[in-house]
Formats: C-alpha cells, structure tokens, sequence
C-alpha cells in the first residue's frame, strides 16, 4: 500500500530535518509512542499503542534511516508487529522550502498485514490523515511554530495498483 | 412405493424445527458445556508465505490457566493430515499437516495451538506466543502462478499446477470451429466468495479413556465423512468414534469438509485427558475456512450466422489457494459436467487447470461448479444473440431439447433425467408480463433510462451422486422404527442443517404409513443414532436419503402385512394396507399399524419365522443425478449518477419435481437467490498482491441486506426424475445457480446502449459506475 502524506510547518527546512531526526522529538510527536530508544547511529526501536479501525493493539517496531540527504530528504525503513498485525516498509520524506515555510511531503510504501490488514485496511488511509496531523500538530510545537497548519496537510492512500487488475 | 393418500406431502407445512430455533432453545455446538472443558485457541500466520524461525510460547505457557501450547513439532507426528479426498488423476498434493510446520502458506495458518481453563485465557496465551517470520516470496494471481519462472505455493512440489482435467465430448472440435461462420470469445472471472455462515465452526470433543472412545461434536454438514476420515488422523478406529453434528447454523458447503481444527481437538482430548472446545470467531472463519469459486475462464463459441451453436471451447484456470481441502480440486470438474447449460451444443471441449496460490483453499460454496458453468453459458448465449443480432430468448428455445427428447444425452457426457425447458421458460415470461416488461423497457429507453431485463435458463446437477461418480459411495442410508407404542421413528444418514428435513422426512414417512404426523420423530445427525450415511450436501438428502426412508417404510409394511395376515387369519396376499389400517376381504377387524407394532414386540403370537420387531433400514443408490431446471427473469434499473443496481422485478420457475413441501421449497429457492445477487452486485473475497485477506469481516465483505432483496414471483413446473420413486430432484443450490446470471445479464443488458457487453461480478456501484462512466466519456 502506497501512502503519501503532505503536511507544511512554519518554520525552516533545516528546522524541520533536523527535528525529524531529533530521536528526542520523535518520541514526543509521534501518535501512542510509549517508548523510543536507541539501537545504533542510524536505528531506533519503538514501542506504540495505537488504535486501527475496531483493533486497538500495541506495536514494537524499528525505523532504520537511511539515504540522509540534509536538509532536503531521508528515508526511514520500518519493520513492525504486533498481536494484530505487521507493517513493514519504508517511508521517504522530501523538505521543501516554501516562503517562510517548509513543506514535507512523505511518500510510504508499506505492506500491512494480519487482522489491520483484513478488518482496517479501507480505514487506512483515514488513520494516517489523523496521525499524520496529530504528528505535525506536536512537531510545530517542539520546534515553536505557529501550531495549526492542519488543513494545509493532504493525504491519499491509494489502493494497491495490482489488487484490482483481474477484475477490470 | 405404497398407494396411500398423501395426507402431508405436497402440503407447505411450517417447519417442526422452527420452534426451539426461534426460541433460542436449540443446542448449538458452542452451547456445550462439559465437566472440566477446556479451551482452545490458534496462533495463526499474518503471512502469506513466510518461514516460521522461531517460536517462544514460554510466556504464554506461563499464563495463569494456560494448560497446553503445542506447535507444529508437538503435534505433527502424532496426527495425521488433513484429507483431500477427490479423485483427480495425477493429483499433485502438498503435505497438509494439522498445524503448519516450518513454512505458513496462507494468512490465517494455524501455527500454533493454545489450550485452557478458559476462553479468555486461551486468547491471552495467543497473544503471549511469539512466533518470528522470514516472509517469502508470495503467489496470489493464478494466471501469474501457471507462468514459467512464477513463484511457487509449495516449493517442493515443485510447480503450482494441482492437476489438469479435460473435458472431450460430443462431435469434432476442430469440425465444430472449421464449420462456424463466426467465433465469439469472452474472458470471465468467477470471483471468489467466502461463505460466511451465520454460525461460525466449533468443535467439542471428548475422549473417554476407559472405554477408548471418542465423541466429536461439531458445526458440520458431514458427521459421516469426520467418522470416516478422523480415525486416520487421530488414531480412535471407526467404531470407538461417535460424531455429532448437533444445531448447525448454515453450512453452504463450508462445513463439507474435514478440518484441522476438528482433528486437532479430538487429538488435544486424548492428549490432555479432558474434553476441549474450540469455537471460531468470524475473523478466522474470513482466514481459515474455505471460501468458494474463483474460477477464471477464457471460453469460444463456434456459431453459424443463424445462431446454430456449434461447439464450445474452454480454457478454465481454478484457483485451488493453498491447501486441497476435502473436495477442492473436485468442485471445478463439476462445472465441466454442465459446461452446455440447457443447450443442444454438439461439441465440446474444455481444460480446467487447478492452481496453487497463497491463499485459503477453495472448496463447495452453495451450487459448486455449476454456477460458474450456467453464469458462463448464461453469459455466451446473451454474447452471441447480441453479436449475431438475435432475440436470446429464441436463442435459448432454439437449443433446448425437447421434453420427448429426454433422458437427453449431453456432449458434457451426462444424461439429464427428464426435462420441460420449454414450459418453465413459458411459465416464467407468463409471470413476468414479458410483453408489457419489453415494453417498459423499450420506453425506459427512449426516456434515456439506464433499464435491463435478464434471462437465465439452468440446468443443475442434484441428488449427488451415483456412487460410480463420488469418492466414497454416494448412496443415503435410512432406519424407520415402528416403536411399540406405534410412535414411529425415522432415522436419517442426511445430516440436515437448516433444509427442514426433520419436517419433509416426517410428511413422507407420515404419509407412507399413514399415520399422523406428530406420532413421526426425524433423527439424525448422530452416528450413533445414525450409523450410516453419507450426510447433506449437492442437493442430495431429499432425493436420496428419503427414497431411503420410503424404502423402510415398504419393508414396514410388507412385514406388517404378514403380521396382519397372521392375527387376521387370512392369506398375506389378501392383506390390504390403506390409510394406516390393515384389512382383509371378510375379517372382522381391521389393524392400526400401532396394534400391530404391539403384538411385534410382545411377541406371544409371531408368524411362524417371522423375527419380533417393526424396522427396516435401507441403502438407496440412485442410478444417475437429477437434474431440475428453470428460468429466471430479471429487471433492473441502474442509477447512471451512482452506479446502483436497483432490482424491479424478480421472477423464478424452478422445476424440482413434485415438492414434498412446498414452504420449504420456497425457503431454499429465496435463500439461494439471496446468496445469487450477494455474488451478482455485492461480494468478493480480497487478497492484496502480498496475499493479505482484505474482506476479514462484514464491514469489507459485502452481504446483501433486506434491503437489497426484492419482493420474488415465484413459480414452478413439475417434471418428475425417472430416478427415485418420489420423482423428485432436489432444491437446495437452485437458486445460487438460476439467478447470478440472470442479475449479470439484466445489469449489462442496462448498459447495451453504452457498448457494454461484459463485465465481470460483483457488479458493485463502483465498477458500474467506472463502466458508465468510461463509455460516456468515450462516446462524448
């Protein structure tokens, strides 16, 4: 599954790349994060508590970074499970400077699987709109933004290009 | 078969069994509670295809009430595979052991099983269970597995092709296409449905040491077959092994089957020494019980330009998913054996090529294998009528053999027992007002209205099978006991789970004895109450299983009759036997079949060599498949804006023989075209390309509501079977059969003036939309 995320921040590119890669800062802004820490230079491990759809489970994963590019852009490769389901795959995030703000646009590519994927994958892309804001909310905030760019984020799950092919 | 009045049959009699089932008073295998129960509760695979590298079921062993976790290497060896059990030649089959070993091959594997004091600590110690997973390489598109280089279900089998079954029959192919003035071809896709019945599976099973014997209980539509098969798998012979299939809540073909589930309970009972339940929820029965179809099909038509068919060509590739499971590679061979519908279609051939993919394994779903075969014939007759210009309903007339032609042998290589293709299909136009329904259409039309009207023509295969052409005999056994109080009870080798047959048996036997219906008690079910029988499935238990009961009842009464003749004190042969009473020319008095059953079991005065006692059981082999038939009509109108089908009519003339029961006939003819337009407008079983289930419960799997199901005109013909004594067919998967092509070829005969002629089910708003859509855009 394809997810691809744009949120913008009031702030510089290099505010923002560098508190993406803040480990400090990600374990403050991202959704049920109970605990972050850190494994190596480039990996850190993640326990979450999330819920998807009806299925509310927790989630202990790694983000492995990969092909940092400061300020303009890095990719987080992600391996995660728990009792009702796995996710795994990687998450390319591109900076852009506009005016005064930044935009970032983050293109996933994951494969869910398990119960998330047979009960909430049609919820998918609505649980990632919500954290995705929830995410960027507390990031303006840790970096002292001004706080509600919220309606500026964008976000488009696409269905899997290959699930439908038989058919049409 | 007895002269007597029939009193009940015929008669559309409320159903005995309705009553506890309305009152929630009936016992359900979940219902069952046993001294020290235990529960059980699987780990399953979230992978498609994955190593399994490790397994740590430490923590969850020490969970408080956790009693057992056992894994594929605690159990495998000691418990036998689960059985497939159709006899394909060269049949390639993967090792199909109870728990997955060190691969999983489809989301939804059991890898590992839990047992405990209660449910919810079963769940807990699910959940404690880490197993970790190397994922492999996964294979979901059937059409991609058959290719060279694809990647393979089970490696070491090394191909994806299960088998390869050819139809040939009739005249010569290439004659056929040589001769045709045209060739029209369609590619079909028969999508994979899930079940879903309301009652998901469950298993109790409890051993019972001293004796060293088992009873099983279990959600089923085969308590035979699980006595048959398990002593294989967990080591309790046949005859120290009782199954019971106590309420079953809807079955469908998914619980045709026997399941690793059930096995794994009767093993953990033996193992453990205390009685385990283990009750599905939905999500595994999404996951992990057999979903149906899924068939896709590439087919031609060789015709002349008068719209003689000549032949048929297909090429059929069946998405077996992961695993046979009892009858999965069968299922597909039956939809070779209709593949010509209710046409005279002089050559045909076909190739089905069963696949292995990761998924769930495909089994019988309500009609298996002749609801691909009527869809696809369906389809092609409104193909080619629309391709050569013609009227399809004289298309249709053109090829039906007439009733005097019957029995009518097929290119298919069956011969269909009787027939009046003609009369049904007059019958349902009568019903439907077919002029003023053209009409309505033609001005629906002119008003620029998106309006169609369908028409299926089937013929369907019931009353399975003569033993020549099933795995293990295809026979129905039946006991009738006149007890000695003249309470008569029928015991059944059917195993009925909601066709009513504790009712329809009682009319016949009630009839057959004459005696009044609340003296008749129908068992089965139980194979200790009933020790033969070869349980419900492909229409077959009214059929069989009561020609069966009607066969004891004849023996009752000649017994009876020497009996009678004996207290008459008259010859046998001027013992007459009408309405329940025994009589003779010039006796005094005439005998109740009760008085007589008294002096059976008393016994003081016994015909000389006559044994005590008033029962009869009796086997019935029928000498070929039934094969009732019918017309359904169908109008629609599509909301161009959104893309919804709307149903306006809905018309049905099934001819199933005379009709023990007509309420029950009409039960089994709704409830099938409910599931027929589910298929036709709502459902589809989803696997993403990482073979990962996206329909896992009812909010993603689209049921058809009440909403969706229109008000029926229902009607019938009646053409006895020359095969059983009662003359009749069989009901139970009409419905699924006669109406999905009738709904397709309604919804895309709506959509005739965009250029649409096909499109493949479900025929949800979406993808009528897309068609609208695309059309308009295309002719703008």
């Amino acid at each position: 599954m394809k997810i691809t995320t744009s949120a913008a921040v009031a702030a510089p590119r290099e505010h923002v790349f560098s508190a993406l890669n803040d480990r400090g800062v990600l374990r403050r802004c991202i959704p049920g994060c109970e605990e972050l820490t850190d494994v190596d230079e480039e990996t850190f491990a993640v326990k979450l508590k999330l819920g998807v759809a009806g299925i509310k489970g927790k989630y202990a994963g790694t983000a492995t970074r990969q092909d940092l590019l400061p300020p303009e852009s890095f990719t987080f490769a992600l391996d995660g499970k728990g009792k009702t389901g796995f996710v795994r795959g990687t998450a390319a995030v591109r900076i852009e400077t506009q005016g005064e703000a930044s935009r970032i646009d983050c293109e996933a590519d994951v494969q869910i699987g398990g119960a998330i994927a047979a009960v909430g994958s049609r919820l998918i892309g609505a649980v990632a709109r919500k954290l995705t804001r929830d995410f960027f909310r507390e990031l303006a905030d840790a970096i002292g933004a001004p706080p509600d760019v919220s309606d500026q984020n964008e976000i488009d799950a696409l269905p899997d290009p290959g699930r439908d092919e038989r058919l049409e | 078969m007895s002269a007597q009045a029939k009193k009940y049959s015929g008669q559309p009699l409320k159903r005995i069994e309705d009553p506890r089932l309305i009152k929630g008073i009936g016992t359900y295998t979940d219902d069952l509670r046993l001294p020290g129960l235990l529960h059980v509760a699987f780990v399953r695979s979230p992978h498609a295809h994955a190593r399994v590298t490790s397994i740590d079921t430490s923590v969850a062993k020490a969970i408080k009430g956790v009693v057992a976790v056992l894994t594929g290497a605690d159990v495998n060896e000691k418990c036998g595979v689960v059985p497939c059990a159709a006899a394909i030649p060269d049949l390639k089959l993967p090792k199909h052991t109870v728990l997955a070993g060190d691969r999983v091959y489809f989301v939804g594997h059991p890898v590992v099983v839990v047992v405990a004091d209660d449910a919810y600590a079963a769940r807990d110690g699910v959940d404690a269970v880490e197993v970790e997973y190397d994922p492999l390489p996964v294979v979901v598109n059937p059409e991609e597995a058959i290719k060279p280089g694809a990647t393979l279900t089970h490696p070491d089998l090394g191909t994806n092709v299960a088998f390869t079954h050819n139809v040939n029959g009739g005249t010569d192919i290439d004659e056929a296409f040589r001769r045709a003035d045209r060739v029209i071809k369609q590619r079909v896709y028969h999508q994979r449905l899930t079940p879903m019945p309301i009652e998901p599976r469950a298993v109790v099973a409890s051993y019972h040491a001293g004796e060293g014997t088992m009873s099983i209980w279990s959600s089923t539509q085969v308590p035979h077959y699980l006595r048959t098969l398990l002593p294989g798998m967990i080591g309790v012979a046949e005859n120290k092994l009782r199954i019971v299939a106590p309420e079953v809540g809807g079955g469908f073909g998914a619980k045709l089957n026997v399941y690793a589930e059930e096995a794994l309970c009767g093993h953990l009972a033996m193992r453990l020494g205390a009685p385990v339940k283990w009750a599905e929820s939905r999500r595994e029965n999404a996951t992990s019980t057999i979903h149906g179809r899924d068939q896709i099909g590439y087919y031609e038509v060789a015709v002349k330009n008068d719209g003689t068919i000549l032949g048929l060509k297909a090429r059929t590739i069946a998405d077996l998913g992961s695993y046979c499971q009892l009858l999965t590679p069968a299922v597909p061979t039956l939809t070779g054996l209709v593949l010509t519908g209710c046409y005279r279609i002089p050559a045909v051939k076909m190739e089905i090529v069963g696949v292995y993919t990761h998924k769930m394994a495909t089994d019988a779903y309500r009609g298996a294998g002749r609801p691909e075969a009527t869809y696809l014939i369906e389809r092609l007759m409104d193909l080619v009528a629309k391709e050569l210009g013609l009227d399809r309903v004289d298309l249709r007339l053109k090829h039906f053999p007439a009733p005097t032609e019957f029995p009518f042998g097929t290119a298919c290589g069956v011969t269909y027992d009787s027939g009046n293709y003609q009369g049904a299909l007059e019958k349902a136009r009568q019903l439907a007002d077919w002029k003023a329904l053209m009409s309505e259409r033609t001005a629906a039309r002119k008003s620029g209205r998106l309006f169609g009207v369908g028409v299926s023509t089937y013929v369907e295969i019931c009353a399975i099978g003569p033993s020549a052409a099933m795995p293990a005999g295809g026979w129905e056994w039946g006991c009738v006991r006149v007890e000695i109080s003249g309470k008569v009870t029928a015991i059944t080798g059917t195993s009925p789970h909601g066709q009513g047959q504790e009712t329809s048996f009682a009319q016949i036997v009630a009839d057959q004895l004459g005696v009044s219906i609340e003296d008749v008690v129908v068992m089965h079910g139980d194979t200790a109450v009933a020790h033969y029988g070869r349980d419900t499935y492909g229409s077959r238990a009214t059929v069989i299983g009561g020609t069966a009961l009607v066969m004891c009842t004849d023996k009752i009464i000649a017994k009876a009759k020497i009996f009678a003749a004996h207290l008459l004190k008259v010859a046998p042969d001027q013992v007459a036997f009408a309405d329940g009473q025994f009589s003779a020319p010039g006796a005094e008095k005439t005998l109740s079949l009760a008085a007589i059953a008294g002096e059976a079991y008393v016994a003081k005065n016994l015909p000389p060599g006559l044994e005590p006692g008033l029962e009869a059981s009796s086997f019935f082999e029928i000498p070929n498949f039934t094969f009732p038939f019918g017309t359904h009509i169908v109008a629609v109108e599509i909301d161009r804006e959104t893309g919804q089908v709307a149903i306006q009519k809905y018309v049905a003339v099934d001819d199933c023989g005379p009709q023990i029961n007509p309420l029950l006939v009409e039960g089994q003819v709704q409830g099938g075209i409910a599931h027929s337009i589910g298929q036709a407008l709502f459902e589809q079983t989803v696997y993403d390309e990482n073979g990962q289930l996206l329909t896992g419960e009812f909010m993603d799997y689209a049921m058809p509501r009440a909403t969706d199901i229109p008000e029926y005109i229902l009607g019938h013909t009646v053409t006895p079977s020359p095969t059983n004594p009662l003359g009749i067919k069989g009901v139970g998967e009409a419905g699924t059969i006669g109406a999905t092509p009738a709904v397709a070829n309604a919804v895309i005969d709506a959509l005739e003036s965009l250029g649409v002629t096909h499109l493949d089910m479900p025929l949800t708003p979406e993808r009528v939309w897309r068609a609208i859509h695309q059309r308009t855009v295309a002719t703008v």
